[in-house]
């Protein structure tokens, strides 16, 4: 049996297996076939192939279907209309991130001023007699909470507050007595300061200057 | 709008696919019917033995999930094919990789053979399956594709992610491997 040079009829028998040829190009196939034992050949060879494929498991549509979710459920991200939560939800949310950023702001605040006075080792109980307010205003906090130690100071942190150098190089001299003579006559000291007082350094009780 | 056998006009794939977009789930119904046995047919021929009705399944609802991405420039039925291979290579890059670590027992053999032997009822089939086993696997994609599911080589290509070239030299030494095995045998 002669091979078939013919490459473009061999080119179109699966078509003319799908009748996906136009009428023209079909006659011509056939034409072609009926004279070529080996196309003739191919062309059993690929409706045996063809046949063979109907061995495929049947499949069940509305199984398929079951699964495949609604097309507004997927949309892309992009497409997606914007999701608008109740009022209530929002206000909820607004109330949550303000009271997280003063929670954050308060902390901020005492690791400051943690950072800027030192601790002393063994707390305020180890100095009572050496805390004097440093401030000319009254506030409406308690003296335990208004009051700085004086003692520990350190001269960075003085040099900042020329008051409280005055105050720690007095104070540095004087026996407990004399210190509560100090706190005496600054509680009947009237006298407004002539330039801004120094702010008001507020610290937790078990903090020290 | 193609007539269908009946004599009134049949939607095209893509009218479908708008109708399902529209909220019609009938469509999607008619779309899976329509082509559902084809991707089963192009499974068992690419030589999935077990599962292939789940594979269809994922096939589909991976297709709806992404189809605003078909953008109608090769048919449905290609894409879908496209998608399907995909499914199978990972299938079978995770089964390549279970079985180099969980070692295979007596009963998984029983298993198969007892699916293969369900799958192929006639003489003529198992012939045809052997003579498609001797294939390489892009070949046998090539020549199913071609001759079962009457794909043009432009489209075999997009499916294989190969050329068209490609394709046809795939296709012309797939029937001359299949026809010596059948003369053979």
């Amino acid at each position: 049996m002669n091979k078939c040079t013919d490459s473009d009829i061999q080119e179109m028998l699966p078509d003319l297996l799908h009748r996906a040829l136009s009428e023209s190009e079909r006659r011509r196939v056939e034409a072609h076939v009926a004279s070529c034992e080996s196309c003739r050949e191919d062309l059993d060879v690929l409706r045996t192939v063809k046949s063979a494929a109907v061995f495929a498991p049947s499949i069940d549509v509305d199984r398929v279907v079951r699964q495949i979710p609604p097309y507004r459920t997927i949309l892309p991200e992009t497409e997606r209309p914007a999701i608008r939560r109740p009022a209530s939800t929002r206000m909820v949310s607004w109330l949550v991130a303000a009271s997280l950023a003063l929670v954050a702001v308060g902390a901020g605040s005492v690791l400051l001023q943690s950072n800027r006075l030192p601790t002393s080792p063994s707390g305020m109980d180890d100095q009572p007699s050496t805390a004097i307010a440093t401030t000319g205003e009254p506030t409406k906090a308690s003296p335990a909470e208004s009051v700085v130690t004086v003692g520990t100071r350190t001269p960075a942190v003085a040099a900042q507050h020329p008051h409280a150098l005055a105050l720690a190089a007095e104070a540095d001299g004087l026996s407990d007595g004399g210190l509560v003579q100090l706190m005496n006559d600054m509680d009947n000291f009237d006298a407004l300061p002539g330039s801004e007082p120094d702010p008001v350094l507020s610290v937790d009780s078990g903090d020290s200057l | 709008m193609i007539p269908s056998p009946e004599g009134r006009p049949e939607e095209t794939d893509l009218e479908l696919i708008n109708r399902w977009r529209a909220g019609d789930g009938r469509a999607a119904t008619r779309l899976v019917g329509r082509h559902s046995q084809a991707l089963a047919r192009f499974a068992a021929s690419a030589g999935e033995r077990d599962g292939i009705e789940e594979l269809v399944q994922d096939t589909f609802v991976r297709a709806f999930a992404s189809l605003d991405s078909f953008r109608g420039e090769s048919t449905l039925r290609t894409w879908l094919f496209t998608i399907e291979r995909r499914l199978m290579l990972d299938r079978r890059r995770s089964e390549r990789r279970s079985r180099e670590t969980v070692p295979v027992e007596e009963s998984d053999h029983v298993s198969e053979y007892g699916a293969l032997d369900g799958l192929i009822a006639e003489e003529a089939q198992e012939r045809v399956r052997k003579s498609l086993d001797a294939l390489s696997p892009t070949q046998r994609e090539v020549f199913t594709l071609r001759v079962q599911q009457g794909l043009s080589y432009k489209e075999i290509a997009e499916v294989v992610g190969s050329t068209e070239g490609a394709a046809r030299v795939h296709y012309h030494n797939a029937i001359k491997t299949v026809k010596e095995f059948l003369k053979d045998e």
